[in-house]
């Protein structure tokens, strides 16, 4: 028989205490400055007993009611609506809410305020995983059976009922479908196995694996491809998530009528064929018309000048009186074509609440204009170990001595002690980050420990030397640069910079700069977003930037810190290539550290939490230890953190959590937001 | 300006001779004497050549190594050099600022420390003078300063760098990495358009077609594409100024269009038609007629182009595509100045402008006074 | 004459497909094509793309096609009036264009207007008056605009306004009219929000257009014609502007063929600084991030507009100059 354990109320093994957050914020500069909170948020009330019997909704929805056009909100929930408690007070209907978004491609904007459409979520402590869409998410004792159970009633935003029938539709009709999913994600076949969905009855879906995959829980709360909700699993031409709203898109698939018909409708609407129309057809971003299950949805697309989202009558939220959420009816994003302009328009006070695309270096200015912008600001901390790691190529070839170096243990062990992380804090980051190496903060359960946030970590140029020195690169020359061993020439690295979320390609002008005085010349090269990732795909980089955010939960997102996906592999896409073609491509890794890691890892998706979070602390003991990537300085602001909030808003928390997985601004529940006037 | 000179019948014996030497001047005399009389043009040329001089002993001219980061140097603002002491002696020196974060504000806070001498052809960083002799000695400096204590005239940038420095350095980048491709675009303009010109029919229509596409061609990705393909290796000037000479062989189309249309109203000239009817071949019409007729277009062209090169090379850096970091030009700073931080914290990297400005302005004066002066018939 | 203009028509068409040809091909000369851009853009936008979608992405695109495959294909389409659909925006390329087109002509004839108001009679005293000390002065504020970096100034200029005058920043209409109906309101907006890009923009072409202006009028006032019209008394401004102005503008009539494709570029680093709505950015952004359609399209659009204001202004000046008009026959 198989026992089944109770996953979404046995937290234990995920809830951690969030004092030892508390105790690393308390660095002179931050608890000075009154910009950062505590962490809190709106919670979820699982108790039967504080479930509301009766629910209210905005008056412009009770409008449509009496007319007729929506039914009444009882019916519109599902019988066991998801219960939030606000964080300080009900709130009012009513308000827009006014954001920027950059182009097209800023859909993370919209599709992280609409988090809660996943099956499981995370509390606002990033810690506790908590239900979302299901009420309930059990696993077996082997671990190869995990069952969802749904809510009863739960409506799609244009009142069609949502059901198993929607899981089965993606599995089988999308994710199923060679011409619109090539190939079959990792997240579904853990051990090179395909797992299965399958309808137990109307509520109820089961996901059904050959092997034991306990990861699979954490999978589906985070922000991966099976566990990310409908809004990222299905913008941009994706095609995951696990649900998608069979009633609507069945008309676009050839399944359902013929190839030929959906080709000629497909080419009636201008696209090349049904697969790109099938594409556009389910992204929320691009396509009113489909039904959705988060707080808002699209009435005016991301593709124009202004992206209109509007609430979603159906939305299966209500807060501890039985008001139904989200309590603001409209958010409007207005295009920006540069990041000045956005962040000046932010303090302007043009934004309502705005954490995405604004600029840490601003900060003082920012400040100043709080009055005249009416906002409030706060500074929240992330948990990655670093927002700046710079990656040293583990499958680099073209250059045997380069490649010797770069994977020299004790070769990047000194450069790691040349770098002066605290002038970088003090310079880029105002003194707001914590200095130290790439593991995730001490207050996660992967976390290694405290003594490994300042191993190699420090600055310790004289060490660094003597480490060079006793190499064998110890000639220099006229300009006090090391030479190479096997040609008596200069050694350079290049050190290829993108300027993205950060202004990487001066950071690195710094870091050269330090390792001048230590006698290794490194040529900085701020490329172009697009070619930086072509060297990389094709292995032919020395050294890359980049950060290591989704890192603090290992298994969820873990390619920024271990070449597993070939996309981002900055440490090693041959590497990567080999393990994510389950060795036919590719190389595969002599290091042994890397070697080990990869078995660690392989290994993961079978092992219960507790032994799960272990493995991880070794892999990023390991990861430290050899010091593939160079941490500089992390848990910082930088990244979204740095939020601007109206003073209208209620019920905005004064410290959000900033994490992959959180989904931010996500896990602060914006449907608990309300305007106070 | 002949027409004046002639109102007057010449008196004594002086103004005769002045008059004679008018008369036999060569062609280049008279160009040099108009362009005296030119009061903007030759204040420009002086600038021009200053310019050109502070870009040749660029390291001399600067105080601090302009690479050289600091972090507790950020955003600090200019010190300004003050001569008397406080008991009136002379004694040139500036006030050197500690600097601190203000934990609520987090701007920098600079409090006055100590003050340290100026000195003139001081020991500072080590250079390299036009890459043959060793050198460090710098113009301007502070003596006897102690470690942490650095001379700012112009303020710092975000990395705590000298922008004095930095600007001195760049001059020598922007000035000089242009140069080749303006040669080589000139070089094809003048000669395309004159052939078009000369050989008209097929010829003709080829060229003109050929300056249409051309110009339709889209620039950034050949800029990006070119960035790729060259040597991964090469500097990032070295790059940029391989890049530049490619596109050269772009820029010519604005100037040939000229050149031909100058050589079409030539053809028709009386001189040009007596030149031919006296035996002389096509070359040496071409060369010794008609060519120094518009030799006053193709300098001022020249002129122009220059700032052309510079204004070019700071829109690319804008949109991330020229000279980029570690290299020093002023596109590069810039950018820098190009954010709100800047505008608002530290104001002073707007400083970058003023040589941009001003050597735009000088070229362009420099070249409308060449024009003026080289033009016959003006 | 008639003759003429065919022969210059099907040259026209020719050499607009050259150009159709190699902007193809320029756009995809850097590295990589649409689909990394998507992959590098969505990884800097904290999103992922795993190696099986990116596999799948470039056969939906087709982009793992020979070159001249996907030209044929573009080409095929284009004939028909098809443009394609932009990859980025996810719109067919008519509209992506379309909706920006008629803002951005708007702001460059509002900036030429702008330069034209301020070039010409700058020039036209420079020249009356020269070297006189208001002709060095105008010229020096003429100059300035060519001089100063213009994307630098724009920002100053925004972030001055924003902070002395608690303006709206950038763009071209105030939030609240952004998704409103068209109104006399919000064409009052628009109008508030013109000057700044427009005079911005004037700034850079001005000096250009006085220079130009300055030296064709100092040709014309030494001509005889000129001397023989004080001579019979005419008033001094008559003189001026009755015939030298007429003939000193006759060259720009060669500077009209750049006009039509300045109008629908316009000035792209200014618009990407004050964040306008025009085909500018537009144009930047699909060539980086090689939106092949969209690239293709606008490219297109200007080199059709470069040859037809080639041939319009060959045209105009064989009208305006007979002696060129004969030379033909």
């Amino acid at each position: 028989m198989i026992t089944r354990r109770r996953f979404v109320t046995d937290s234990s093994a995920l809830a951690v205490a969030t004092l030892g957050v508390a105790e690393a914020l308390a660095q002179g500069g931050l608890t000075q400055s009154g910009l950062v909170g505590s962490l809190e948020g709106s919670q979820v009330v699982t108790e039967p007993a504080a479930i509301p019997k009766s629910f209210k909704e905005a008056p412009e929805l009770a409008e449509l009611v009496k007319q007729g056009k929506l039914p009444p909100v009882a019916q519109r929930l599902p019988a066991e609506p998801l219960v939030l408690k606000p964080l300080k007070q009900i709130g009012r209907y009513g308000g827009t809410w006014r954001r920027g978004f950059v182009g097209p491609g800023d859909g993370e904007n919209g599709n992280r305020i609409n988090a809660s459409d996943k099956l499981l979520f995370w509390d606002y402590t990033g810690n506790k995983i908590i239900p979302s869409i299901a009420k309930n998410v059990e696993m077996s004792a082997d671990g190869k059976v995990t069952r969802v159970t749904l809510r009863q009633g739960m409506k799609w935003s244009d009142g069609q009922p949502m059901t198993a029938d929607d899981f089965v539709f993606w599995f089988e009709d999308i994710y199923g479908n060679r011409e619109v999913v090539p190939t079959g994600i990792a997240d579904m076949s853990p051990g090179g196995k395909p797992g299965r969905i399958v309808k137990i009855d109307a509520t109820t879906v089961e996901f059904q694996f050959d092997v034991p995959y306990f990861l699979l829980i954490e999978m589906l709360a985070g922000d991966t491809l099976i566990g990310g909700g409908m809004s990222v699993g299905m913008y941009q031409n994706r095609s995951f998530g696990c649900y998608a709203p069979a009633h609507y898109l069945k008309q676009f698939l050839p399944k359902y009528s013929s190839e030929a018909q959906v080709n000629v409708r497909a080419r009636s609407e201008g696209f090349e064929n049904w697969v790109r129309m099938l594409h556009n057809k389910k992204d929320w971003n691009l396509n009113p018309e489909l039904p959705v299950i988060g707080p808002w949805r699209t009435v005016r697309p991301i593709n124009t000048p202004t992206w209109v989202l509007e609430r979603n009558p159906f939305y299966y939220a209500v807060d501890t009186e039985g008001n139904q959420l989200p309590y603001i009816n409209q958010i409007v994003m207005t295009l920006a074509e540069d990041l000045e302009v956005l962040n000046l328009r932010a303090m302007a006070g043009s934004y309502d609440l705005q954490e995405r695309h604004i600029d840490i270096a601003k900060l003082p200015v920012i400040l100043e204009n709080r009055d005249r912008g009416n906002y409030d600001l706060h500074l929240d901390l992330a948990f990655n170990g670093t927002d700046t790691a710079i990656h040293f190529n583990q499958s680099y070839t073209a250059d045997p001595e380069i490649a010797k170096w770069l994977t020299n243990a004790d070769f990047r062990r000194a450069l790691s002690l040349g770098i002066d992380r605290g002038q970088m804090n003090e310079t880029f980051w105002l003194g707001l980050g914590t200095p130290g190496s790439t593991a995730p903060a001490e207050s996660l359960p992967q976390s290694p420990g405290p003594e490994w946030r300042n191993k190699w970590s420090t600055h310790d140029p004289a060490k660094a030397n003597q480490m060079l020195d006793a190499l064998g690169l110890n000639k220099k020359d006229r300009d006090g640069y090391r030479l190479r061993t096997d040609n008596g020439e200069r050694l350079r690295l290049q050190v290829q910079t993108v300027r993205a979320f950060l202004p990487w390609p001066q950071q690195m002008e710094m870091v050269a700069q330090h390792w001048r005085r230590i006698g290794i010349q490194a040529e900085v090269r701020e490329m172009e977003r697009v070619l930086a990732f072509t060297r990389t795909q094709n292995n032919e980089h020395h050294i890359h930037v980049w950060n290591n955010g989704g890192t603090e939960l290992l298994y969820l997102f873990p390619r920024h810190a271990i070449p597993v996906d070939p996309t981002e592999a900055f440490m090693g896409p041959e590497f990567a290539k080999w393990y994510a073609s389950g060795g036919r491509l590719g190389r595969a890794p002599t290091d042994p550290g890397l070697k080990k890691i990869f078995e660690l890892f392989g290994a993961a998706a079978g092992q219960k939490d507790d032994e799960r979070n272990r493995t991880a602390q070794e892999i990023w003991k390991i990861l430290v230890d050899q010091q593939y990537s160079i941490g500089t300085v992390g848990q910082s602001p930088a990244l979204m953190g740095v939020r601007l909030a109206s003073r209208k808003l209620g019920n905005i928390p004064s410290r959000a959590c900033i994490a992959q997985h959180c989904r931010t601004p996500g896990s602060s529940r914006p449907e608990t937001w309300f305007y106070q006037s | 300006m002949r027409a004046r000179l002639f109102t007057r019948l010449p008196v004594t014996e002086a103004a005769a001779d002045a008059e004679e030497r008018f008369a036999v001047a060569s062609q280049l005399q008279l160009t040099w004497w108009r362009f005296r009389r030119h009061r903007l043009a030759c204040f420009s040329g002086v600038v021009v050549v200053l310019f050109y001089l502070l870009a040749g002993f660029a390291d001399f001219f600067a105080t601090m190594d302009p690479h050289d980061t600091e972090a507790r140097r950020t955003y600090a603002p200019p010190q300004a050099i003050r001569f008397l002491d406080d008991d009136n002696s002379f004694r040139p020196h500036v006030t050197v600022l500690r600097a601190r974060r203000d934990p609520r504000t987090f701007r920098m806070v600079h409090d006055q420390a100590s003050k340290v001498d100026l000195g003139l052809f001081v020991e500072g960083y080590p250079y390299e003078l036009f890459g043959l002799f060793q050198s460090n000695i710098h113009l301007l400096g502070l003596k006897n300063a102690q470690p942490g204590e650095t001379l700012h005239l112009l303020g710092t940038d975000r990395l705590g760098r000298d922008l004095w420095s930095r600007l001195v350095v760049a001059t020598q980048v922007s000035l000089t990495i242009g140069l080749v491709s303006v040669g080589i675009s000139l070089f094809l303009g003048v000669l395309l358009g004159g052939v078009s010109a000369i050989y008209g029919g097929v010829v003709d229509t080829v060229v003109q077609r050929l300056i249409e596409i051309i110009r339709s061609m889209p620039t950034i990705p050949l800029w990006m594409g070119l960035a790729a393909a060259l040597p991964n290796t090469w500097s990032v000037t070295r790059i940029y100024f391989a890049i530049t000479v490619i596109i050269a062989l772009l820029a010519w189309t604005d100037l040939a269009r000229v050149v031909r249309g100058k050589f079409l109203s030539l053809r028709e000239e009386d001189f040009i038609a007596a030149a031919e009817l006296a035996g002389a071949g096509q070359m040496r019409v071409i060369f010794r007629h008609m060519l120094p007729s518009f030799l006053s277009h193709i300098i001022a062209a020249t002129s122009l182009a220059l700032p052309a090169m510079i204004i070019s090379e700071t829109s690319l850096s804008f949109l991330g595509l020229g000279l980029r970091p570690p290299a020093i030009s002023w596109g590069i700073l810039l950018q820098d100045a190009q954010n709100i931080e800047a505008l608002a914290l530290a104001p002073w990297l707007l400083a970058a402008a003023v040589p941009v400005i001003t050597i735009i302005l000088a070229f362009n004066f420099l070249g409308d006074g060449l024009r003026d002066a080289a033009d016959p018939y003006g | 004459m008639l003759a003429f203009i065919v022969r210059r028509l099907l040259l026209a068409i020719l050499t607009i497909w050259v150009i159709s040809v190699l902007s193809f091909a320029i756009i995809q000369l850097p590295p990589g094509d649409f689909v990394t851009a998507y992959i590098a853009q969505l990884s800097a936008s904290g999103a992922s793309v795993s190696a099986a979608e990116a596999v799948a992405l470039r056969e939906l695109y087709g982009l793992g096609q020979p070159f001249y495959v996907q030209y044929a294909k573009w080409m095929a389409r284009v004939i028909v009036g098809d443009f394609g659909v932009s990859m980025e925006w996810n719109r067919p390329v008519t509209e992506v264009i379309g909706d920006r087109l008629w803002l951005t002509i708007l702001i460059s004839f509002a900036a030429l207007m702008v330069t034209w108001g301020l070039a010409l009679p700058i020039g036209i005293y420079s020249a009356v008056r020269q070297y006189s000390a208001g002709d060095y002065l105008f010229t020096l504020i003429g100059f300035i605009g060519l001089a100063v970096p213009n994307f630098l100034l724009a920002l100053v200029v925004m972030y001055l306004s924003f902070r002395f005058l608690g303006a709206n920043v950038g763009g071209l209409f105030s939030p609240e009219f952004e998704v409103a109906d068209w109104s006399w309101a919000k064409a009052w907006d628009l109008a508030k929000h013109l000057p700044l890009p427009a005079v911005i923009l004037a700034l850079g072409g001005t000096a250009q257009l006085i220079r130009i202006m300055r030296a064709n009028l100092l040709d014309e006032l030494r001509r005889p014609y000129v001397v023989t019209a004080r001579a019979k008394g005419l008033a001094e401004l008559r003189v001026i502007l009755k015939y030298p102005v007429r003939a000193a503008l006759n060259p720009f009539a060669s500077t009209v063929a750049y006009l039509f494709p300045y109008l629908v570029s316009g000035s792209v680093i200014i618009s990407i600084v004050l964040s306008l709505p025009t085909v500018g950015p537009l144009l930047v952004r699909s060539l980086i991030s090689q939106d092949m359609f969209l690239a293709g399209t606008i490219v297109l659009l200007l080199g059709v507009l470069t040859v037809v204001g080639t041939l319009i202004s060959d045209l105009v000046l064989m009208w305006v100059d007979p002696r060129i008009r004969y030379q033909l026959d």
